[in-house]
């Protein structure tokens, strides 16, 4: 066995900055959220649709003015049932408008209406959710609210509410939102519980940590994901319900344009001008699949878990 | 456990009555109540005083409020022939002191053209619910029927055979129903009539006709067949001999076919009503649903991040991200290509071809939830041990995956299968729009464009009695396949 020799070895400075330095890369929250959403080529291209259509739908109306009420071209048969060419890129409908500025001021309501709705829904329902995952005499009462809801289906009710207070934007909306918070909450409430009674949640609060403290910096963050996974299977449904009432005719009522009107009012043109149905069909289609990709990728992007590399 | 299903069966019936009692509330407090008579044509030909008493008795009819003519309200408050006769006179002492007896009990007293004065009195939302629970479950006895013209009528239970199979029945005289109890060939086999419900009458549309019966009898053209009435009479008639009722007045044909008062029946149709097509339609789209999931579920999540499990999830993506109405559409043309009608009624009940697209979009619209879920929970069981033993001990992944995995997998499936009723329910409302499919579905949309309160009521009734109860044999068939779950077992703190 041999010895080891003293000048085999050299001294080093100790350096303090040295062993305080992190080997691994920093790690930002929201970079990484932005880098993972961004490695999906579907989602990006999904993105720039979404956001075409978002921007056509806000600013296209604007410069159209187009109400249904509104109707020059009715006495000039030569402008109706114009098929789509250059000037006119979607034709023209039987009242010799543009269906083109017929199409964006009907997604626009779509759009408002589907986000007003889910925004709500989802705010209330996380709201209450929290307290209801918090609170065991909440919990009491809610459980059978929830039971005495939860089984009805939604457009049955979404659908006599709006008959009940009558037909326009602010009703649907309210409608919609009032039949939905419920079940938001119910999810938010079930992932609460889940997590709440987690380690790190317990010792936050051995250390006095508030619970208001608590949900907002322990409990929120960690349902992000969540969160974006309810949002992103809200707004195409709610963009389909507002399709399907306004068709039935109990949506919005005849003044607003609206998507699911036009579907229904063109459905008696499905052979001998098939665009005029197809066109607003097509565009409710794009937008609701568009959104529901962006927003499916987005969620599963705010996932930590995700971020490993 | 029976103390559970006891309680959560109450649960249910309060559930349904909350509901049913909130929305009876709305329309009826909610709804501007000049508008029903929008689509009534009968008003549009009446005018002054008969317009008005007009509308007051319909208000009064479907239940707005309580509506007393000038006759009524004299005789409410004078039994006395004399005293009654004096108030009949407008401006006397005595009508004045019959109107007064009325407004101090709440009514608003109003004068016809005539001269005629007439009381009415709107129902608060507490009476609107008594007025409607009060009269919505009916019993039968055989002292249902009073009628002055005929006081000899037999009060009697007694058994006899249905004319139409010749199964026994139990018949009564006296009751509002001559079959009570009595066997036939459609679902649900054994029928009574002693219990029926009551949900007022369908308006503006189907006027004067309950909306149970609106939507529980037959559609298209009346169909007749051979058979023998109480007279002995044998000859080709649609009518329906189990669903007579008391009449008071016979025609001269009521009395060559019956011995008796029960005449006003029903009649045979040549296609089954709104109830019995929905349901049809509900429950052939499910079979073809699972047939369809289920074998896709499990080739999903056997080979998983494959090809087929990617165009899998895609399809389901897609499914769950269209609108309905457009995946409807685009479905219906495909439909249209092939040779397949684009609404029912072009071809109708008879014609195959007609139900083919209508139950096929439904059964793939409930597709995307069942076989998400199924495909999650089996991939979530294939990282078991108990599947990693088996696998140890060399069983072929087909076993594994038939005999282990989806034996487990499926539990929750099972309790979905009622739930999915429910979807089928809500798919329905908008898949029989689309077809124009003459069911309970595309029924509520045209209820509520006629403003057609009662039906609306109804059908709000069976969507949502039919929800609950399903969830709720849902979670029994669930105990019943596995028998580590129990219901009554309190978990956690």
């Amino acid at each position: 066995m041999s010895t080891l020799q003293d000048d085999r070895f050299t001294f080093q400075r100790a350096e303090d900055t040295a062993s305080e330095h992190i080997a691994a890369p920093r790690y930002s929250y929201w970079k990484s959220v932005f880098r993972k959403f961004f490695s999906s080529k579907l989602a990006i291209a999904m993105l720039i649709l979404a956001g075409t259509i978002i921007l056509l739908s806000i600013f296209q109306p604007m410069i159209s003015g187009y109400s249904p009420r509104i109707t020059p071209n009715i006495n000039r048969p030569e402008m109706k049932y114009i098929r789509p060419n250059s000037t006119y890129w979607f034709g023209t409908d039987d009242k010799g408008n543009s269906l083109f500025d017929a199409v964006w001021a009907g997604t626009r309501s779509s759009l408002i209406v589907a986000f007003a709705a889910t925004a709500i829904s989802t705010i209330v329902g996380v709201a209450v959710g929290m307290w209801w995952g918090f609170s065991k005499k909440v919990d009491v009462i809610m459980i059978e609210v929830y039971n005495v809801i939860a089984n009805i289906p939604t457009l049955l009710i979404a659908m006599i509410l709006v008959y009940a207070i009558g037909s326009g934007m602010g009703s649907l909306i309210f409608a919609l939102s009032v039949t939905s918070w419920i079940g938001t909450a119910y999810f938010i409430r079930v992932q609460v519980m889940i997590i709440r009674d987690r380690e790190y949640n317990l010792a936050s609060r051995c250390l006095g940590t508030p619970t208001w403290k608590i949900i907002t910096h322990n409990v929120l963050p960690y349902l992000i994901s969540v969160i974006m996974t309810i949002i992103s299977r809200d707004v195409p449904g709610f963009i389909s319900y507002e399709v399907f009432l306004s068709m039935v005719g109990v949506g919005l009522n005849r003044d607003i344009p609206s998507l699911g009107q036009m579907i229904r009012d063109y459905s008696p043109y499905l052979i001998s001008t098939p665009y005029l149905f197809w066109i607003p069909v097509a565009v409710s289609a794009v937008i609701s699949v568009s959104l529901y990709i962006v927003g499916q990728t987005l969620a599963d992007a705010s996932d930590p878990r995700t971020h490993m590399v | 456990m029976r103390k559970y299903i006891l309680t959560r069966i109450l649960k249910s019936i309060l559930s349904i009555f909350a509901v049913v009692s909130i929305i009876i509330v709305m329309l009826f407090t909610m709804i501007d109540r000049t508008k029903i008579f929008e689509n009534d044509p009968v008003l549009k030909k009446q005018k002054g005083d008969a317009r008005t008493t007009y509308i007051y008795k319909k208000y009064d009819e479907l239940g707005y409020m309580d509506y007393q003519r000038k006759v009524d309200l004299c005789k409410g408050v004078y039994d006395d022939a004399s005293d009654y006769n004096a108030c009949l006179v407008n401006g006397s002492e005595k009508q004045q002191e019959a109107l007064g007896v009325w407004e101090r009990k709440g009514y608003t007293v109003e004068y016809l053209k005539s001269g005629d004065p007439l009381v009415y009195h709107d129902y608060s939302a507490l009476e609107l619910l008594g007025h409607f629970y009060s009269q919505l479950i009916v019993v039968d006895s055989k002292n249902a029927i009073q009628d002055e013209a005929n006081p000899d009528l037999e009060r009697r239970y007694y058994t006899g055979k249905n004319p139409a199979n010749g199964t026994p029945a139990i018949l009564c005289s006296g009751c509002q129903y001559k079959y009570q109890l009595y066997f036939n060939g459609s679902f649900p086999f054994i029928h009574q009539n002693k219990i029926t419900f009551n949900f007022g009458n369908s308006y503006p549309s189907n006027p004067g006709i309950p909306t149970a019966q609106v939507i529980n009898e037959g559609q298209g053209a009346i169909k007749s067949y051979e058979q023998t009435f109480d007279t002995g009479l044998t000859e080709s008639s649609a009518l329906i001999q189990t669903s007579c009722q008391y009449k008071p007045t016979l025609d001269k044909l009521d009395s060559k076919r019956f011995s008796d008062h029960y005449a006003s029946c029903l009649s045979a149709h040549e296609s089954p009503s709104m109830v019995g097509t929905s349901y049809l339609m509900g429950i052939i789209s499910l079979i073809i649903a699972y047939a369809f999931g289920i074998p896709a579920a499990i080739d999903m999540a056997q080979h998983k991040d494959k090809f087929r499990d990617k165009l899998g999830i895609a399809y389901i993506n897609l499914l769950v991200a269209l609108p309905s109405m457009a995946f409807i559409f685009f479905m219906r043309s495909i439909g249209t290509k092939l040779g397949l009608p684009d609404k029912f009624p072009q071809l109708g009940f008879g014609d195959i071809r007609s139900w083919i697209m209508p139950t096929v979009i439904l059964a793939l619209l409930s597709t995307p939830s069942l076989m998400m879920w199924l495909r999650r929970y089996m991939i979530d069981q294939s990282n078991a041990d108990y599947v990693k033993f088996a696998r140890a001990k060399g069983l072929s992944e087909k076993e594994i995956f038939r005999h282990h995995i989806l034996r487990n997998a499926i539990i929750p499936i099972v309790n979905g299968i009622p739930s999915s009723i429910i979807l089928c329910i809500s798919g329905a409302l908008i898949t029989e729009s689309a077809f124009a499919v003459p069911g309970m579905g595309k029924m509520l949309p045209n209820a509520i464009n006629q403003l057609n309160n009662n039906m609306v009521i109804t059908l709000t009734f069976i969507f949502t009695a039919l929800s609950i109860l399903a969830v709720l044999i849902g979670d029994l068939l669930m105990v019943a396949v596995d028998p580590r779950i129990s219901l009554t077992a309190k978990g956690g703190e």
